[in-house]
């Protein structure tokens, strides 16, 4: 299956977030690997996921899971060679996926041979590379990401008898993108793996990349320039790809990031996916609508890029404190389970292994306005290890089968680069994916089936969205409208049934279909349409005027 | 076998009801032509939810009485939800403002029936009525009423405030001191205009044959105080400070007896079996104050009262002796021959005459009505000696006569039983 040619394919996208170390291990090491991967991607295009975004692979000590590079122009020994990643590339394409790779643009390891050049003495060609002080009170006005380690964004560097800027861990210098130099090597980094036929990248932390004194350091002017200057060499140059933003910020500070329409194809709407959860636990749609009505329209070239979850913890920044507050009591009642301003769990733990309530989650990501990602292992229900540090609980191997290492590596247990899921509810014997193909009714034909309807109109990708707003506030419906095509959206967030009417007069005359069952639901009419929905229930009708 | 029942619900409610759903909260706020005062009330209502209850469901339910001054539209324009956002506190979740007209006419009984079934569909856990006249309400109102009842189990919390010590006058002569001499709980203001409740409480009333006995409901909120005590509830008290001086005019006496007196007096009859077993009484569970007085100077006609009780005692003579011990009635026209320096309506002879006429009003020896009205000259002169023995009270010594008022009561309650049981 070709690649479409489309420039906007990432609007219509069914992105799969992959960590090569924890998915398939091919040679025993226990450490999975792009051939791991490669083996594997018959069961991504069976899942209908038509791109892959793979977290950090290159050469890093690994005392951020990857995020912390040392070689960005290389792959990390443990996960194979850059041959195995152009088989492993090459392979996705002819299935007709594509691959986003993490480029770490903000920080490297500080055993990067450029931090280790830089901090070499203060003559050093690269010692501007890194933004040095001689005091630590520059730029007090940036807050500290990761307050559960981290005391401060400056660390003392004995060898250089300096103070070196550091917005995430101690062990990540930031790169000083005031330094020409910095940012024709970043792009020549980029270009190094478009060159090699990657799809995109996701840009890691980008809000932090300038600093200037008097500021907070996030979103600043100078580091949209730079993003807007490594776009415009991408379209020159490899027109087609795409840039993913992670920046976890309000939605009108999101919005700068699309620019107009010249700098991020895509962004993560952080601010949406803790209050889905919000409003599951409330049963209110309120959290939901909320964020929503405060998110600024965006060029029609660009989408929000929507998750449940991913690798890192439920973030809880973009949260009141009231809000924050209700998410720990409701969702982390351990407080083990918390981590820096987050909740480190899975999808299916955090819903309680409800189903119904599981599958209405993954309903929404599927058709609220954005391109859904869906986190390795959740589309068959992983559980988590909370007794594991930092979010490796989160990060632990696929369960591919019930038999050893849950089909995962066949490396000894003990040689494994995380421990396997065992717990009786979520452990690798009773959730994998080998057991769930047995059936048509477990969860992964599931998933599999709500990725082909949703992919059987562009209304969701590509669509206009339009509230309705039910006097029954935990009934959350909109319509998504692409040209003549319409779907009409009613989730039910209450886990109890519920009657609502429906203010559909504007399609008066359509007649609804089901659109997994495809059955015919009466025609709509003058009088408010009324809908009764059993617990947790969401419908998708397709608006047909026949 | 009927199934089709008349409904004093309408639909359009019943499809507001079935929008908000279950809730934890719920208040009620019975209305007629309250425009001037309920925005301000509704904005405290709705602070007090978001201050006291911002993770519960929570909804205000409006049971208006065919308002003509847009009562109802400015009590529904104060809900939040994805529409219309809090202006100053953040709400996590909707909080839903719905109305509906019960009657043409304002009727207490009615809309507390209303708010209870509207209760009851959405299966409130804590529920609270406020009045449309409590112009100094605070938002921590709606946290003092429902905390007991939503964390500690209460069913049924009435209120008690910082009075003027000529305030209230049927409350502390007559309400208080009999409600706690026969069912033998202290609970101040039984007949309250605000008091919380709890779900099942409120459902137990609400099947209630108070409903259907064709009165208009008035007073309806004693009966509900009264039931809860024979029902055995759990029942506490929250001080809520000063209470909102409205103003009542003389003539507001009779259908405040019927409202009072009336619904006690009714209530004896069924709740027979619970008081005659009560000895005594016990303070009830109490946040806060159990009361305060003021003694600021107040202007009181003393004067018309006493002339008022001597005249109806002249005038109404043929109606006592249908209802009260020759005794009774006999001393009661001495003291109406005194003037007005020896006037004194002893608390001894006033509680003798009150269980006179509850009795009396047990056995229907006239209208029922007219044994309340003809309470009212007796009641003045009662009043006319509490302000005389109060005048340069202190605020203890108010509270000293209040419950020796109070321990007469309950010391003569025998003579109410045996009033009550005798063949006569």
């Amino acid at each position: 299956m070709p690649l479409n040619r489309d420039a906007l394919w990432y609007k219509d996208a069914i992105i799969y977030q992959v960590h090569v170390r924890t998915f398939h291990d091919s040679n025993g090491d226990g450490i999975g690997d792009f051939q791991g991967l490669e083996g594997k991607l018959d069961y991504l295009q069976e899942l209908g996921t038509n791109a892959i975004w793979l977290m950090p692979f290159f050469p890093s000590p690994l005392r951020d899971d990857g995020y912390d590079i040392a070689d960005y122009n290389a792959v990390h020994e443990s996960y194979g060679t850059l041959a195995d990643f152009r088989k492993f590339l090459g392979s996705a394409h002819d299935r007709g996926i594509r691959v986003i790779i993490e480029m770490v643009l903000n920080h490297t390891s500080d055993q990067h041979p450029w931090f280790q050049e830089s901090r070499s003495s203060q003559d050093n060609p690269r010692r501007d590379w890194y933004v040095w002080s001689d005091t630590d009170n520059r730029y007090k006005g940036a807050r500290i990401i990761f307050l559960d380690t981290e005391t401060s964004n400056w660390a003392w560097d004995p060898i250089s008898k300096s103070f070196y800027w550091h917005r995430f861990f101690g062990h990540q210098p930031d790169l000083n993108y005031d330094n020409p130099a910095v940012r024709e090597q970043m792009w020549n980094v980029m270009k190094f793996w478009l060159e090699m036929g990657v799809d995109g990248f996701r840009l890691d932390a980008v809000p932090y990349l300038v600093e200037r004194e008097g500021t907070n350091c996030e979103n600043l002017p100078e580091t949209h320039a730079v993003l807007k200057e490594l776009r415009r060499k991408l379209d020159e140059q490899f027109p087609g790809r795409m840039l993913l933003a992670e920046a976890n910020q309000w939605p009108a500070d999101l919005r700068p990031y699309f620019g107009d329409g010249d700098e991020f194809h895509m962004a993560f709407h952080f601010p949406l996916m803790p209050r889905m959860f919000m409003g599951l636990k409330l049963e209110d749609r309120k959290p939901i609508t909320e964020i929503l009505q405060q998110t600024p329209e965006i060029p029609p070239s660009c989408q929000w890029c929507l998750f449940l979850r991913n690798h890192d913890e439920l973030t809880l920044e973009m949260v009141t404190d009231m809000e924050r507050d209700y998410m720990y009591d409701t969702y982390a009642e351990s407080k083990t389970m918390r981590l820096n301003l987050g909740i480190r769990r899975r999808l299916a733990p955090l819903l309680g292994n409800d189903r119904r309530r599981i599958e209405l989650m993954n309903g929404m990501l599927m058709s609220l306005p954005g391109t859904p990602i869906i986190y390795y292992g959740d589309e068959i229900g992983m559980g988590d290890n909370i007794s594991l540090g930092d979010r490796n609980g989160v990060r632990t191997p696929m369960q591919w089968n019930g038999g050893t290492n849950g089909g995962f590596s066949t490396a000894a247990p003990e040689h494994l680069c995380a421990p396997l899921i065992q717990d009786p509810v979520y452990g690798y014997p009773a959730v994998n994916v080998l057991r769930q193909n047995a059936s048509e009714h477990l969860f992964l034909n599931w998933m599999r089936s709500i990725i082909m309807v949703r992919g059987s109109t562009g209304v969701f990708g590509r669509g206009s969205t339009e509230f309705l707003y039910p006097a029954n506030h935990r009934i959350l419906a909109y319509v998504r409208q692409l040209g003549n095509d319409a779907v009409l959206v009613v989730n039910n967030l209450s886990s109890t049934a519920q009657a609502v009417e429906l203010d559909l007069r504007r399609y008066k005359g359509n007649i609804l279909i089901e659109m997994f069952g495809k059955n015919m639901f009466p025609r709509v009419g003058d009088l408010p349409y009324l809908l009764t929905m059993g617990p947790y229930q969401f419908y998708w009708f397709r608006l047909r005027r026949i | 076998m009927k199934l089709a029942e008349e409904t004093f619900l309408t639909d359009d409610f019943l499809r507001q009801l079935i929008n908000v759903g279950e809730v934890d909260i719920l208040v009620g706020l019975p209305t007629h032509n309250n425009a001037k005062t309920i925005g301000s009330i509704v904005q405290t209502i709705r602070s007090g939810i978001l201050r006291g209850f911002p993770r519960e469901r929570a909804v205000i339910i409006n049971a208006d009485g065919g308002s003509r001054d847009s009562t109802p539209e400015l009590v529904t324009g104060v809900s939040i939800d994805d529409v219309r956002p809090a202006s100053n506190l953040y709400a996590l979740r909707t909080l839903h403002s719905i109305s509906t007209k019960y009657a043409s006419s304002p009727a207490s009984g009615a809309a507390l029936r209303t708010i209870l079934a509207a209760a009851e569909l959405l299966r409130a856990k804590a529920c609270v009525v406020m009045s449309p006249e409590s112009v100094n309400i605070e938002p921590e109102w709606l946290s003092k009423f429902l905390r007991p009842i939503y964390d500690d189990g209460f069913d049924l919390v009435t209120p008690t405030y910082r009075r003027h010590k000529f305030e209230g006058l049927l409350i502390t002569n007559l309400l208080y001191p009999m409600t706690r001499a026969l069912y033998g709980l202290r609970i101040r203001e039984a007949y309250p205009p605000e008091f919380g409740f709890s779900g099942r409480l409120g459902s137990q009333f609400l099947g209630h044959n108070v409903w259907s006995d064709g009165t208009d409901g008035a007073g309806v909120e004693l009966r509900f105080t009264l039931d809860a005590i024979a029902g055995g509830y759990l029942i506490g008290q929250s001080f809520l400070g000063e209470k909102a001086h409205v103003e009542r005019h003389a003539a507001d006496l009779v259908p405040a007896l019927r409202q009072t007196v009336g619904v006690l007096f009714s209530a004896l009859e069924p709740d027979f079996p619970v008081w005659s077993a009560v000895a005594g009484s016990q303070p009830a569970p109490t946040t806060g104050a159990d009361h305060e007085v003021l003694l600021q100077p107040l202007r009181v006609n003393r004067k018309r009262l006493r002339e008022m009780f001597s005249t109806g005692v002249a005038e109404l003579e043929s109606v006592f002796q249908t209802i009260l011990s020759p005794s009774t009635l006999a001393e009661l026209q001495r003291i109406a021959r005194l003037g007005e320096e020896d006037f004194h309506y002893p608390a001894e002879l006033w509680v003798r005459t009150v269980y006179e006429f509850a009795a009396s009003y047990r056995k229907s020896v006239i209208s029922r009505d007219h044994i309340i009205q003809a309470l009212a000259p007796l009641f003045r002169g009662r009043v006319f000696t509490f302000l005389m023995e109060n005048r340069n009270a202190s605020a203890e010594d108010v509270e000293n006569n209040i419950e020796g008022l109070c321990l007469e009561f309950e010391r003569l309650k025998p003579y109410l039983l045996q009033l009550w049981t005798s063949r006569e």
